[in-house]
């Protein structure tokens, strides 16, 4: 029975075969951590802290993502290893447009009061920058369930993220709050909170770069397009 | 004679057979895939694989749709709804045997 369990998960494994699952999270972590550096470092009137170009942004590199994974699907991995289409059940559409309702919502009222009150969420409330570096392991945790089992190394993409989150965690608050410089003069988040985030999401797209990429070229270098002939 | 012996002997022998099983269980997985890839995740030759495709079509498990990828030929595969209740009821009566 653990045999068959096993088969019936390696489709769901076949989307990352070729890295570009680690490739198109990276390249998303990356891009919000390169929009929060040109916020950090820009004044708080440029064209980087407008809701806009945020929104432009995130349009431009999700298009980018979306499609730049279906091409190399399309070249390079359905010619090597076959095309596969996975099941788009109601009950699956239909969980995940609650769970994402449910966050925007919760997002959006969290934003609502934090703007309302004035609220800057700081050492006194939260301990420092325990729950970025909480957020980060769980994130980890997520990525070991379904990255491990099937590719071994990964294991150590997962042992750096979490070595990362606690070393953000641990490092001078002087530090990590340079790294926020004026961005944290208009987010609800505190400078080092600020600065904790940056750091996370631009080690974790960092790694997941690295990661996604080594997974690439062994995929390139294992695997070849077949000859066709009629099957 | 023993129940759960008895049981085993209910099994589905067009899916009960190891590489029809691996067939199967991969294409339950998914709406449907192309020949390639149940090559490269059986580790079967052509001429094995597609004598067991044509095992599971005959028996309506499975569908068969030849297309083109461009200018290259590709057999498109998926479970009938024939096929995967067949696979849950044979799941269920292992888990039962077992």
């Amino acid at each position: 029975m653990d045999q068959i369990e096993s088969i019936l998960q390696r489709p769901k494994l076949y989307n990352n075969v070729d890295g570009v699952g680690e490739l198109g999270m990276a390249f998303m972590l990356l891009g919000f951590g390169l929009l929060s550096w040109l916020q950090a470092r820009s004044p708080a009137g440029a064209i980087w802290h407008r809701m806009d170009v945020f929104v432009m942004w995130v349009g431009l590199m999700l298009l980018g993502i979306h499609y730049g994974s279906k091409a190399i699907k399309k070249h390079i991995t359905y010619p090597r290893t076959g095309f596969v289409e996975y099941r788009n059940l109601k009950s699956t559409r239909l969980s995940a447009l609650v769970l994402g309702c449910a966050t925007a919502l919760l997002t959006a009222l969290g934003l609502y009061l934090a703007a309302r009150t004035h609220w800057k969420i700081d050492g006194s409330h939260w301990g420092l920058t325990t729950p970025v570096a909480l957020i980060g392991l769980v994130f980890v945790v997520f990525y070991v369930l379904h990255m491990v089992s099937a590719v071994r190394w990964k294991l150590a993409a997962a042992a750096a993220m979490a070595v990362c989150s606690v070393a953000i965690a641990v490092l001078p608050a002087g530090v990590v709050g340079a790294v926020a410089g004026s961005a944290s003069a208009v987010a609800t988040l505190d400078e080092r909170s600020s600065g904790a985030w940056l750091l996370t999401i631009v080690l974790y797209g960092a790694i997941l770069l690295i990661s996604g990429a080594i997974s690439f070229v062994l995929y390139l270098q294992h695997t070849q397009p077949p000859v066709r002939v009629a099957e | 004679m023993n129940q759960h012996i008895q049981k085993i002997a209910e099994l589905d022998r067009v899916i009960h057979e190891p590489g029809r099983l691996m067939i199967v269980a991969l294409l339950f997985a998914v709406e449907r895939s192309d020949f390639l890839y149940l090559q490269h995740e059986t580790g079967m030759n052509k001429g094995t694989l597609s004598s067991h495709l044509s095992r599971l079509e005959e028996a309506g498990y499975v569908e068969v749709v030849k297309t083109y990828r461009g200018k290259i030929p590709q057999t498109l595969l998926s479970l009938t709804a024939k096929g995967r209740e067949a696979f849950v009821e044979y799941r269920r009566k292992l888990k039962e045997a077992l």
